[in-house]
């Protein structure tokens, strides 16, 4: 088994590829990916203000918006000016405070305050819709107060008889909205888990024999599985604490639960992952075509993981294939733990949640037991065959 | 060899490759449907949520059964605390929780006023906006209740009471995407990356299976060989941008708000320099399996540079400009703006000639490249 060991370490040192998969660009997409959401929070985001009227109520209400952080007024003379830029991109919604707003507010009219917001920029424009009903509403309930006080209410019951019902909003576990918190980590475990499958690809399509246009598995070819798990599990592990660190102890970002538990859950996804390679790579049996499938297999994984759309409103297939992915199973338990700050017994339950992999063995087994047997005649050629392939 | 042998020698090249056979043919049409399929219901509706009622009176009934009616909100329990609750949400039964205070309805009609609490799960941005947006609308309309009747009660006429409730309508109105469906906001963006990656991908395989054999590359000038390659990536990839900006945009209900011209015109100089770049990079790689490894990578990074899931202005400026030489980031905003929200080819006019510059300086470096892979080449078989 050691020298299974050097080999694969010999064999790693000689591939300056394979090298850098295990070690600095890992590290370069993980820092990367986090710096280019680093800002944590949407702030300051440009929004056209139509102000038609230039009273003094609608002068209140664009003071009200520029006091939101989200928001950044910037003033447009007239809608169409407004309009263009907003298809431009330059502002991402609009808000149009109609001509004689007063007059009608303080006749007993009813104005209409029209907002439009950009939808094609999904989060950006949900954000900012709410905020921009939060301000004004929050401007507007000043008018009010100043309408029932001069109709000689008294200042004690002007609050409730505005707003009976207060509401208070919470956002469990990730109390600030921080994208950081939210985004990122799944982000990183989808980029975790594609390094992960081309390291043990490539370690694999290695030990690929050439004969006469196709591709033999050599007949140690269990001992050589099982040394690559050995070999590459810790050094994946590495990479999968690394992200951890960062975000939570490094960036600091609130984890209820211990990141311990969170190596277990990432072994397991690990282990899985590698069994559904084996078996990919064991049906293929030809490096090009492995890496491809792979890729195709593995690239959408973030989209399947349900954290930006939830999986409870996914089609019925969606909600299969998901289950195929590794990383899906994962960031379950990530949630809970972080988030719920759930303990290693219910981790230990999530990840029997992976017990469908298990069917794959027997597949491998058999699979690999037919790969292995290389017609006798051909044998001598093996090894000729084999320094081609490298 | 004239050009029109080349192209067809090239064309046979690319078909005769099952590796890039597979990822250009297959991988299209593999992630036209895959992609989008998580998000074909477009919205989260129904999100489940837990109810603590401490005051149990017919106010407190009401507010629930409106959270319920909300289309965003079910209403899966009503737990006799937030503790319970708790254990609800961590077992992931429910992600959101609306609690109503003791003595609700007394405090109300006493005229005191009272809190609704909500929480929603926020490790689900969507699922939380959904709670929120549910639970919101659901405790301002019991407000409005609550305010009618105070005015009625006191004597006010019906007209002028429903008035003063609503003293002022704020219509806000979600555009380009109006029915905020999901597949509208990642499809155009997502769909140029995959055409993007593919391109290079392709490119990327037919270079590095090439470099190494003898072949009808070696006998044609440099500038010939790299002006063909790119026509017939070009003829391949007009029908792939056909399928995916015209069939697939219809099917998954995307807004489309340009002409055909200008989808063509903008797509033309983005397929030209993403394949020049293509065969730029392709001779960096001496082996068929890297390409398709190292632009899997680059690919989640570049699609959230581009800047249509996070504004561009709150990604750190360095990223930014060095991610301009990329094609695909100023063809994805530039196409967005073009064909999603509309904005006229005067707007777009600085991204397209920055995609004919990124055409111009790849084409020259490709030339260059290939000429220096004929001249190693040469070197290797005599």
């Amino acid at each position: 088994m050691r020298q299974l060991i050097k080999r694969e370490l010999k064999s790693v040192w000689h591939s300056p590829w394979q090298l850098a998969l295990m070690s600095y660009i890992p590290l370069i997409g993980v820092l990367a990916l986090w710096w280019l959401f680093s800002a944590g929070l949407p702030r300051q985001l440009p929004v056209a203000l139509v102000d038609l009227d230039n009273s003094q109520i609608s002068r209140m209400l664009s003071r009200q918006l520029s006091a939101n952080s989200v928001i950044a007024p910037q003033s447009f003379a007239n809608e169409a000016l407004a309009i263009d830029a907003m298809r431009q991109t330059k502002v991402y919604a609009m808000v149009v405070l109609p001509y004689q707003l007063k007059k009608d507010l303080l006749t007993g009219h009813q104005p209409t305050i029209d907002i439009r917001y950009n939808s094609q920029f999904l989060l950006v424009g949900k954000l900012l819709s709410s905020q921009l009903q939060l301000s004004l509403a929050e401007g507007l309930t000043q008018i009010g107060q100043q309408r029932l006080l001069l109709n000689g209410a008294t200042k004690a019951t002007v609050d409730v008889s505005l707003t009976p019902i207060t509401n208070q909003t919470t956002a469990l576990f990730n109390r600030n909205n921080n994208y950081v918190g939210f985004l990122v980590p799944p982000i990183l475990i989808a980029l975790w888990q594609l390094l992960s499958m081309l390291v043990f690809v490539n370690s694999l399509n290695k030990e690929l024999i050439l004969l006469q246009d196709r591709y033999y598995l050599p007949s140690n070819i269990g001992a050589l599985v099982v040394t690559k798990i050995l070999f590459y599990s810790p050094i994946m592990l590495l990479h999968g604490g690394f992200i951890l660190l960062w975000l939570y102890h490094y960036l600091g970002l609130p984890a209820a639960g211990g990141l311990i538990d969170l190596v277990l859950a990432q072994l397991a996804m690990l282990l899985a992952l590698w069994l559904l390679v084996l078996v990919i790579f064991m049906a293929m049996r030809d490096g090009a075509r492995t890496v491809s499938f792979c890729t195709a297999l593995f690239a959408p994984a973030f989209a399947f993981m349900g954290i930006t759309f939830p999986v409870n409103d996914m089609p019925e297939l969606a909600q299969w294939w998901r289950l195929v992915m590794p990383s899906s199973h994962y960031i379950d338990s990530h949630v809970s733990v972080i988030s719920y700050g759930a303990q290693l017994p219910q981790v230990l339950t999530q990840v029997s949640s992976y017990w469908g992999f298990l069917l794959l063995l027997p597949i491998i087994v058999l699979l690999a037991h037919k790969a292995k047997q290389v017609p006798r005649s051909e044998l001598a050629v093996t090894t000729a065959g084999q320094e081609v392939n490298q | 060899m004239n050009f029109w042998q080349l192209m067809l020698a090239e064309f046979k090249a690319i078909l005769a490759d099952k590796a890039i056979v597979v990822t250009l043919f297959g991988g299209v049409l593999f992630y036209s449907v895959l992609y989008p399929l998580p998000y074909l219901q477009q919205v989260p509706t129904e999100q489940q949520v837990v109810v603590i009622d401490h005051d149990n009176s017919s106010l407190s009934r009401l507010v629930t059964r409106h959270a319920d009616a909300s289309a965003k909100i079910h209403v899966v329990a009503n737990l006799g605390s937030i503790d319970e609750a708790k254990t609800w949400i961590s077992n992931g039964k429910a992600y959101g929780l609306l609690v109503i205070p003791a003595n609700f309805r007394r405090d109300l009609l006493l005229g005191k006023g009272a809190t609704l609490s909500y929480g929603g799960d926020a490790s689900y941005f969507l699922i939380y906006s959904a709670v929120a947006e549910g639970l919101v609308a659901a405790g301002m309309d019991a407000s409005k209740d609550v305010q009618l009747i105070g005015l009625l009660s006191r004597g006010q006429n019906p007209q002028l009471a429903e008035q003063s409730v609503n003293s002022i309508n704020i219509n806000s109105v979600p555009v380009f995407n109006p029915s905020l469906g999901y597949t509208p906001y990642v499809v155009p963006g997502l769909f140029l990356l995959i055409l993007h990656q593919t391109l290079l991908i392709g490119t990327g395989i037919l270079g590095a299976g090439q470099w190494r054999k003898k072949g009808y590359w070696q006998h044609v000038s440099s500038t010939q060989l790299v002006l063909a390659r790119l026509s017939v990536f070009l003829l391949i990839y007009s029908v792939f941008s056909s399928f995916y900006l015209g069939y697939c945009f219809y099917w998954y209900q995307v807004s489309v708000a340009a002409t055909i011209i200008e989808v063509g015109l903008f797509m033309l100089p983005f397929l030209l320099a993403t394949g020049a770049l293509g065969i730029v990079l392709s001779s960096f790689f001496m082996r068929r399996d890297l390409p398709t490894q190292l632009y899997l990578l680059m690919s989640m990074p570049v699609l959230f540079v581009s800047g249509f899931v996070w504004p561009i202005a709150l990604i750190p400026e360095p990223l930014v400009v060095v991610s301009q030489v990329i094609p695909a980031v100023p063809a994805i905003m530039g196409m967005l703006e073009l064909n999603q929200l509309g904005a006229g080819w005067l707007a777009i006019l600085p991204k397209w000639l920055q995609l004919w510059g990124l055409f111009a300086v790849f084409i020259c470096l490709a030339v260059f490249a290939v000429a220096q892979k004929q001249k190693q080449a040469i070197g290797i078989s005599s």
